[in-house]
């Protein structure tokens, strides 16, 4: 049997866009507020922070900027480039504080900044909403770029993220990234979509204009893959599950209910 | 301010983790709180499990309602299974079973009829002041090697008696899987589950118009099974409109294919001609 801290830091990893708070209030009331089980549960909010790049505004600031493995300075500080800021981020809480000054010192800068720029034009032209990062990483190798939007909606009883994760290696000239999409509609139930889609291009050139093209047209492809989708889902699996009416076009005559069984042999667990 | 109740806290909880970890989760919920193990295992539609009876070679769907400790009664041949070490077990008693048995040949025919495979099972069981029972559906399917799909039918009803009328009282849940993997789309999952209930108040017919105990047998459940077929038409309806409407239009909330300066023109446009038209 799992311990009761991977039990809880189960619940935490599949937190639905956005209700972090409400599942954190209902383990407290479960654990009637035992303070030590909170506590463990640190390294599961950690994890759960920069997998989902959790957006947050920086006090005095109006852009929500993320939280990720990519931007993080350690002892729970994070860096963001174009606000040229670091703050401290409480990860239960999901609040930032103790902003200050920091400069992107690194070979890559350049080309961090150029690509921040064209992005930027291409999340303005498709996100209504959304937060961008570029990070130089592994020692200035690489670059990772990070899209995240969400939409919540509680009162509608939906929330919902789109998560773009790509890494840029300049010395192979290669793009690979992960596209994902994960929904939660919450009235009188409770539905999940949850997609995730590998990204693997190899790039022409690592100009900042070259990879936004490719990054766009994966995103578009894909886009239009998973709408797709909805639709064999639909006509495929879910038809096939259960008619919507009998092949009669008309429902069950309950009172002749002895007649349909003439000349049929309807076996339960047979299927065709 | 007090704490929310556990119990609530808990099914709070379920509605938000993912839906197709509910056996998982509601495992881990009784491991942390013991003391809600009974009412979340009572509380919590989880998918259902599928023996086969040993004496018909039928196969027949599993829960709490059909359950004596680590055994399950089979609807085909009304005995447990595996056979209960301290004799019978919890069984309906002569009247119910044999509405019990009507009810299964029934509802086998509505199997057939809307999912044209699957399984069926009906369980009723004695109430003080009327019966109460659940019909239970299950079917799964793989239309291709990457693509699948399952549907559970949870309906749990119950039916009191008054004067001339009975009152009907009926809980729902579908559990409805689909899964989609393709080079193009990576993958795709889309679960869930869904409840409703209905009450209502139908008169009871004349028992005596029906032969002898066939027709008292089969007469107070025969509302049921129109409610039933009903609440599952409307329920697919809805599944419909929230797996393949709702959760597309929020993808389409978070991401636009075609450049939103583009559709904020047309949208401009659009309005210009509509103020156009009203001078």
């Amino acid at each position: 049997m799992a311990s009761n801290s991977a039990a809880l830091a189960s619940f935490v990893e599949s937190t639905p866009p956005g209700e972090l708070q409400d599942v954190t209030k209902a383990i407290k009331s479960i654990l009637a507020d035992d303070p030590s089980v909170l506590q463990s549960l640190e390294p599961a909010f950690e994890k759960y922070n920069e997998e989902q790049f959790t957006t947050v505004k920086l006090p005095g600031g109006s852009e929500e900027v993320i939280v990720s493995s990519h931007n993080s300075l350690g002892g729970g500080r994070y860096y963001d480039v174009a606000n040229q800021s670091s703050f401290a981020f409480d990860h239960a809480t999901q609040k930032a504080s103790s902003v200050q000054s920091h400069v992107l010192e690194s070979p890559q800068s350049d080309l961090v900044k150029s690509l921040l720029k064209s992005l930027y034009q291409h999340t303005l032209e498709h996100y209504p909403k959304s937060s961008l990062g570029v990070y130089p990483i592994e020692n200035d190798s690489a670059i990772a770029v990070v899209t995240v939007a969400n939409k919540y909606s509680p009162n509608n009883f939906w929330n919902g993220r789109w998560r773009s994760h790509y890494i840029i290696s300049p010395s192979n000239s290669t793009l690979t990234g992960l596209l994902r999409v994960d929904v939660h509609y919450y009235e009188d139930g409770n539905v999940r979509l949850q997609t995730s889609k590998p990204v693997s291009v190899t790039l022409s050139s690592t100009s900042a204009t070259e990879i936004s093209r490719q990054i766009a047209l994966a995103e578009k492809k894909y886009q239009e893959d998973l709408n797709r989708a909805f639709g064999s889902l639909s006509e495929g699996a879910f038809k096939a599950l259960r008619r919507q009416l009998p092949i009669t076009r008309q429902k069950l005559e309950w009172e002749k209910i002895s007649g349909y069984r003439l000349g049929q042999d309807i076996g339960g667990g047979r299927s065709r | 301010m007090a704490s929310a109740d556990p119990l609530d806290s808990a099914l709070d909880l379920l509605r938000r983790l993912n839906p197709k970890d509910v056996k998982q989760n509601v495992d881990y919920l009784c491991q942390l709180a013991p003391s809600l193990t009974e009412e979340l295992l009572e509380s919590v539609d989880i998918p259902l499990a599928v023996k086969q009876c040993l004496k018909t070679k039928r196969d027949f769907l599993c829960c709490d309602y059909n359950r004596d400790g680590d055994s399950w009664r089979s609807p085909w041949s009304n005995e447990f299974q595996p056979p209960l070490d301290d004799g019978e077990g919890i069984a309906p008693s002569d009247r119910i079973r044999k509405m019990e048995v009507k009810a299964n040949e029934a509802f086998d025919v509505y199997r057939e009829l809307y999912f044209e495979g699957g399984i069926s099972s009906v369980y009723l069981w004695d109430m003080d002041d009327g019966f109460a029972g659940c019909v239970l559906l299950k079917k799964a399917v793989s239309p291709s090697p990457k693509s699948n799909g399952s549907w559970d039918s949870i309906h749990v009803f119950d039916a009191q008696d008054r004067a001339r009328t009975a009152h009907y009282k009926l809980t729902s849940t579908v559990i409805l899987s689909l899964g989609n993997e393709a080079e193009n789309l990576g993958t795709m999952d889309l679960s869930g589950n869904m409840v409703r209930q209905v009450e209502q108040d139908m008169a009871v017919e004349d028992d005596g118009s029906h032969v002898a105990n066939i027709g008292k047998a089969c007469g107070p459940i025969r509302e049921t099974r129109f409610m039933v077929e009903d609440m599952e038409l409307k329920m697919r309806n809805l599944l419909q409109e929230v797996y393949f409407g709702k959760a597309k239009d929020v993808v389409g909330d978070l991401r636009s294919i075609p450049p939103l300066s583009e559709t904020n023109r047309d949208r401009a446009t659009q309005r210009e001609m509509i103020n156009s038209m009203a001078r």
